[in-house]
C-alpha cells in the first residue's frame, strides 16, 4: 500500500499570547485600582459641573443618610510609611482618644475610655457611626454583627440643632477630635475647606443636610466641600 | 550512520497549555474590574458665613440693587418608609433686592415663581437666563476670554494658555467696575439636596462669585406661601 502519510492538524491553539494579553491588562487593573470602600448606606450623589477630584488623603467625609443618620469616614495622609506623615490609622485612634476626652469633660460622671486592642480594631475601620457610649460595645462585635449595627435604627452619630459652640453635640465634637488629631496635614486641609466633605443622597430633603451644615457652621468650620457626581454641561 | 538513525528519539513537546492560565487571569481581571472604583466624585467647594450676630448684619449690607434672592422648594415623597425629596418636583422662587411686601394681602410682592426644570430657548434652565442677564457684564466678559482662550491667543503652549484663562476669569469674576450681582440662596427644608446643588452649580457656570447660603425667613415664606394662593385662584 501507498506510504501517503497524512499529517494530522494541530487543533490546539497557542495561548501564550493570550496568556500575554490577560497578565498585562490584570497588571494594569491591580495598579491602577482602589477598592471600593464599605459604606454603612448607598448613596447617589447629585450631578454637577464642578470638575474637583475628591482628594484620597487628608479628609473626613461626612456621609449622610437620606433619614438624617450620619457616619463619618476619615482619611490621614496617604503615605503611612513616611515616618513624618500620619497614616488614617494614627490619626483615626488619636481622634478616638480626643473624642473620649471631649466626651469625659463635658459630662461629669462619664467615663469613657479605650483599650489598645480597641483603638487597633477602631483604627482599621474605614466608616462608624454609633453613639459614643455604644462606641466600645460596636468595637467588640464581629465584624457582620458590626455592619448590621451601623444598619439599625439608632446608629448614627447623634445630631441635633445646635449653636452653642461651648456645649457641641457628638457629631461637633468627633469634626474638632478629627481636627486636633495628631496630622497636621488634615489639620490644614479642614481649615482650608477641602479638608470636610460632605456626602449625601440626591434626594435627601435639604433640611437633613441643613443640621449638618448649621452644625459645621456652629464649630466655625464653615468652609467645606459637597461631593458631587460629575456632569457634562455645554456651555 | 546507521546506528544515530536507529536511536531516533521521538521529539518532546515543550510548549505548556496556557488555557488554565488564562482562565485564571481572566477570572481575576474580572474581580478586580468589579471591585474598582473608576469615576472618582468630584466636590463642590462652598463656604458659609459665621453664624456669629455682628458679622451677619454686615454681610446683610449688601447692595440692594445687586442682590438677587434665590429660594428653592421641593415637594417631599415618601419612598420606603423614608422621606425623600424628588428632585424633579423642584420649584423656584425669586425676587431682586429688598422683599417689597406692601401689598402683600392682595398677593402682591416683587416675587416671581418658575419651575425647576423649566426650559428656556435651548436646554438651559430658566434660572441660567435669569442669573446670566444679571451678570452680563461678566459673562460677556468671561466668554470673550473663552474665545480667546480657544484661539490660543494668550499662549501657544497649551498649559500657559489654559493657566492664564483661569487667572483672567477670576480677575474678570472680582472685577469691581463691572455690575456684578450678589446671591442669596435659600432653600425651604422640603427642597432636595440634587437642586440646592444645582443652584449653586449655576453660580459656576454664570461667572458669579459673590454667593451665600442662607436660612429661609418669615418673610419669605409669607411671600411663598402668597404667591401660591395668587396662583391657584388663577
Amino acid at each position: 500500500m501507498g506510504k501517503v502519510k497524512i499529517k494530522k492538524k494541530e487543533t490546539r491553539i497557542d495561548m501564550t499570547a493570550m496568556s500575554d494579553v490577560t497578565v498585562l491588562l490584570l497588571t494594569f487593573f491591580m495598579l491602577t485600582s482602589t477598592f471600593l470602600q464599605k459604606e454603612p448606606v448607598q448613596v447617589i450623589t447629585p450631578p454637577s459641573v464642578s470638575e474637583e477630584k475628591v482628594p484620597v488623603a487628608n479628609l473626613l467625609s461626612v456621609l449622610v443618610s437620606p433619614e438624617g443618620k450620619v457616619y463619618l469616614e476619615v482619611l490621614g495622609s496617604q503615605d503611612s510609611t513616611d515616618n513624618k506623615k500620619f497614616g488614617s490609622e494614627n490619626v483615626r485612634a488619636h481622634m478616638l482618644q480626643n473624642m473620649a476626652e471631649q466626651y469625659n469633660a463635658l459630662h461629669p460622671g462619664a467615663n469613657i475610655s479605650f483599650t489598645k486592642e480597641e483603638l487597633a480594631k477602631f483604627s482599621k475601620l474605614n466608616a462608624f457611626g454609633v453613639p459614643i457610649t455604644a462606641m466600645k460595645q460596636w468595637l467588640n462585635m464581629e465584624t457582620e454583627d458590626r455592619d448590621k449595627a451601623l444598619q439599625q435604627k439608632d446608629a448614627g452619630i447623634p445630631i441635633n440643632m445646635n449653636e452653642d459652640p461651648n456645649k457641641p453635640n457628638e457629631f461637633q465634637m468627633w469634626v474638632r477630635a478629627a481636627y486636633n488629631s495628631i496630622d497636621p496635614e488634615l489639620q490644614e486641609a479642614i481649615l482650608k475647606g477641602t479638608g470636610i466633605a460632605i456626602k449625601a443622597d440626591q434626594t435627601t430633603p435639604y433640611s437633613v443636610v441643613n443640621v449638618v451644615m448649621d452644625n459645621l457652621q456652629t464649630i466655625k468650620f464653615n468652609k467645606f466641600t459637597l461631593m458631587t457626581a460629575l456632569k457634562s454641561e455645554e456651555e | 550512520m546507521a546506528i544515530k538513525s536507529k536511536s531516533r528519539q521521538k521529539k518532546f513537546d515543550t510548549r505548556i497549555d496556557f488555557t488554565p492560565m488564562v482562565d485564571m487571569n481572566m477570572l481575576l481581571i474580572t474581580f478586580f474590574m468589579l471591585c474598582t472604583t473608576m469615576i472618582k466624585s468630584q466636590t463642590l467647594q462652598i463656604a458659609l458665613p459665621t453664624n456669629e450676630k455682628v458679622e451677619k448684619e454686615e454681610q446683610n449690607k449688601v447692595k440692594q440693587s445687586e442682590a438677587v434672592t434665590i429660594i428653592i422648594d421641593g415637594k417631599i415623597v415618601e419612598k420606603n418608609g423614608v422621606q425623600t425629596s424628588d428632585p424633579t418636583e423642584g420649584m423656584l422662587y425669586y425676587y431682586d433686592g429688598m422683599p417689597e411686601i406692601d401689598n402683600l394681602a392682595q398677593g402682591e410682592s416683587n416675587m416671581k415663581q418658575i419651575e425647576f426644570g423649566a426650559k428656556t430657548g435651548g436646554a438651559y434652565p430658566a434660572i441660567r437666563e435669569i442669573l446670566q442677564e444679571r451678570n452680563k457684564e461678566v459673562v460677556l466678559k468671561v466668554a470673550d476670554l473663552k474665545k480667546q482662550w480657544k484661539e490660543q491667543a494668550f499662549s501657544k503652549d497649551e498649559k500657559k494658555n489654559d493657566s492664564i484663562f483661569q487667572a483672567k476669569r477670576k480677575q474678570a469674576m472680582n472685577d469691581s467696575t463691572l455690575k456684578r450681582p450678589v446671591v442669596i440662596i435659600k432653600a425651604t427644608p422640603n427642597a432636595s439636596y440634587a437642586n440646592v446643588v444645582s443652584v449653586l452649580d449655576e453660580m459656576q457656570i454664570n461667572s458669579i462669585n459673590r454667593y451665600q447660603i442662607d436660612r429661609i425667613n418669615d418673610v419669605d415664606s409669607a411671600m411663598m406661601i402668597m404667591l401660591q394662593g395668587k396662583n391657584l385662584k388663577k
